[in-house]
């Protein structure tokens, strides 16, 4: 088989892997003279449907002894198989990373014979790479639960990033869905790959995992608080989220025409931000009663709604965290604000030059006692007018030609 | 009255220190040689050394080195108004360093923004930047940006490929950075020959297209989004989005 043909098969096959990030490496040791990693992360392309494209992310092969209903490499489906040689993927990263189309490797694979026989060929690739190519681009492994416990260690030692796919939300859906596949399996390489990193008196090595959304029933607030755990175990640097598209024709799953629920992976990644960069906790943002997230407001303008005792909150006084509460300021936003604040006391006029967005904070904000905007009354006008202010979202809607074409072919 | 300078950095240096020493500020500046007026007063500023050293260290003894950075960042934006802008800038923060963190005034809020623009086109540049590969092994990359981010880009690439050996070409402004594995340098350009590539260049860039097409999921197709991460004014020379001949 020709390169092109294995390329095309085994990059279409890992396609569906959210994580492409390729920031934050603290990785201290250098592996070679060739290449560098980049603290906030260098998107070098971006694809058709928008998502960037940081990595080289293919699989080592997809021929897979597992059975997982959601996935389109399942051992069950009729697709054309394919693997690489390690020496065949070291000469791809290299050369893509020469050319400047790469930050690095994502390589995952599926199983072939078997877990410790998997993890060993991509303990090859690895070694081929940083050993024999001297390359010290950024590398992202996928981890193959079951693995042996020496293999997933060196294989630590070699990447940036490691990481094992949750898949979905609760352990009921798992055993449904992929029988193979349990939680405590799917952590346990995370784990030891942790626990060595600390021995080792290092910052533990970044990891990540990838939740499926839509294909089950789990509700947003089920899946925000296994994130929230997720992240408070300080096990994780990301979780991610991936609105399911419909591969295989299953009795437990969506039918193969729905279309993939983009609206409530972005607002699960909106709340996701909010856990991680606003000190909002899960049960905060939503809770048993409310367990899905509004599609119509992002999540912190939603929090606002239904805490409007909260607000409105002045400009010139505020601490850092509260500022942080009111829709529409960001993270830079607060912080001109806060430098400026040790100069002198804000205006409206100031809040205008410094380009600080208001079109929504105005509604939630005093500016010296003056309240920014007079709408602040009662939720009802409220939230009719923020929503006014929301611009439709065409592009989350996948129209039904776009659907046609996918089944007919034609692109 | 105009003042007119050869648009380096050393030049503008020269004007401010000039403004100096005339107790004046221009109505305008203007670069050379450009569209001047047949009526406007003009005065031809030239680049002194000796001006620039002088007003250089002044500038680092008392300013915050963030804002010392911004300056010259910011004249990076090629933008036509900056000159005047830094000029009040540089001569606001030399009286009183202090009133430069007010950034609700609206100059020294504007050269914020032109200091990010730089930088902002900076990132994307190193982002998508495409090297060929030459048949003596060196790495040749085109591009057109929108600001002059070529003199900021050598940092990074030296640091990412420290034992090749590239050029980085400015199609747009006739200037090359080239790296020869030790030390980098950049040169006016001229006339140049077409590069002739390595053998298998081809075959890699037709790979780099497969994998770029594999990789997108039909539906979840969004243009819209495609363009705003990358705007088109940056595919011009990215491999993926060049058209076959």
């Amino acid at each position: 088989m020709q390169i092109e043909e294995k390329l095309s098969i085994l990059s279409g096959s890992a396609k569906y892997d959210v994580s492409c990030s390729s920031s934050d490496s603290q990785r201290s040791e250098s592996f070679g003279s060739l290449g560098s990693t980049y603290k906030s992360g260098i998107c070098h392309a971006f694809s058709a449907d928008g998502r960037c494209i940081s990595l080289l992310k293919i699989l080592f092969t997809n021929q897979c002894i597992y059975d997982c209903a959601y996935c389109i490499n399942r051992s069950s489906n009729d697709i054309k198989r394919a693997a690489f040689t390690p020496k065949e993927i070291a000469e791809l990263t290299v050369n893509f990373y020469k050319r400047n189309y790469i930050e690095g490797l994502f390589l995952s694979s599926g199983i072939i014979s078997s877990e410790a026989h998997t993890m060993h060929l991509l303990l090859k690739t690895l070694k081929l790479l940083r050993h024999e190519y001297g390359f010290n681009g950024y590398i992202h492994v996928k981890l193959i639960p079951g693995a042996p416990e020496e293999l997933i260690v060196a294989v630590s030692k070699l990447a940036d990033r490691v990481s094992s796919n949750i898949e979905l939300p609760s352990e009921k859906s798992l055993v449904l869905l992929a029988p193979e596949k349990s939680r405590t399996k799917v952590f346990e390489p995370l784990e030891i790959a942790k626990n060595h990193s600390m021995e080792q008196g290092k910052t533990p090595i970044g990891m990540s995992t990838q939740m499926i959304i839509g294909a089950t029933p789990e509700s947003d607030f089920e899946i925000l608080r296994l994130s929230s755990a997720l992240y408070k175990k300080a096990l994780l640097k990301r979780v991610y989220y991936s609105a399911y598209i419909p591969v295989n024709n299953h009795i437990n799953l969506p039918a193969l025409l729905t279309p993939p629920p983009l609206l409530r992976e972005h607002r699960l990644y909106q709340a996701d931000w909010l856990m991680r960069f606003y000190h909002f906790r899960y049960d905060e943002i939503l809770d048993t009663q409310n367990a899905f997230l509004d599609e119509r407001f992002d999540s912190k303008l939603a929090w606002a709604l239904r805490n409007l005792h909260f607000f409105p909150i002045e400009i010139n006084r505020a601490d850092k965290e509260t500022l942080l509460r009111v829709p529409g300021l960001g993270i830079r936003s607060v912080h001109k604000i806060l430098y400026v604040r040790r100069q002198k006391r804000l205006s409206l006029r100031d809040l205008e030059n410094m380009k600080i967005p208001l079109k929504r904070a105005r509604y939630f904000i005093t500016v010296d006692g003056v309240i920014a905007a007079r709408e602040m009354r009662g939720y009802e006008r409220l939230e009719s007018r923020l929503l006014a202010l929301e611009k439709p979202l065409p592009h989350f809607q996948p129209t039904l030609f776009d659907q046609l074409q996918s089944i007919s072919g034609e692109i | 009255m105009v003042w007119v300078y050869d648009g380096s950095m050393e030049g503008f240096l020269t004007l401010v220190a000039r403004s100096y020493l005339t107790k004046t500020v221009p109505e305008k500046i203007s670069k050379y040689p450009s569209k001047i007026s047949l009526f406007d007063d003009l005065m031809q500023i030239q680049t002194e050394d000796e001006l620039v050293t002088k007003l250089l260290g002044t500038m680092q003894q008392r300013l915050d080195p963030l804002f010392y950075r911004r300056i010259f960042h910011a004249f990076l934006c090629d933008d036509c108004e900056v000159e005047y802008k830094l000029l009040f800038y540089i001569r606001l923060g030399l009286k009183d360093p202090s009133l430069l963190y007010d950034i609700s005034h609206p100059i020294i809020h504007a050269i914020g923004s032109c200091e990010k623009m730089v930088l902002s086109t900076l990132h994307r540049m190193n982002a998508f930047l495409r090297f060929e590969i030459l048949q003596d092994g060196t790495l040749y990359a085109k591009m057109e940006p929108p600001r002059n981010v070529l003199p900021l880009m050598g940092k990074h690439f030296c640091k990412r490929f420290s034992n090749e050996r590239f050029i980085i070409h400015d199609l747009k402004r006739g200037l090359a950075l080239v790296y020869d594995g030790r030390s980098m340098q950049i040169y006016p350009v001229v006339e140049y020959d077409i590069p002739r590539h390595m053998e298998d260049e081809r075959h890699y860039q037709q790979l780099w297209r497969c994998f770029f097409h594999q990789i997108a999921i039909e539906s979840r197709i969004n243009p819209s989004l495609q363009k705003s991460h990358a705007p088109l004014k940056y595919r011009l020379w990215m491999t993926e989005f060049m058209q076959l001949v």
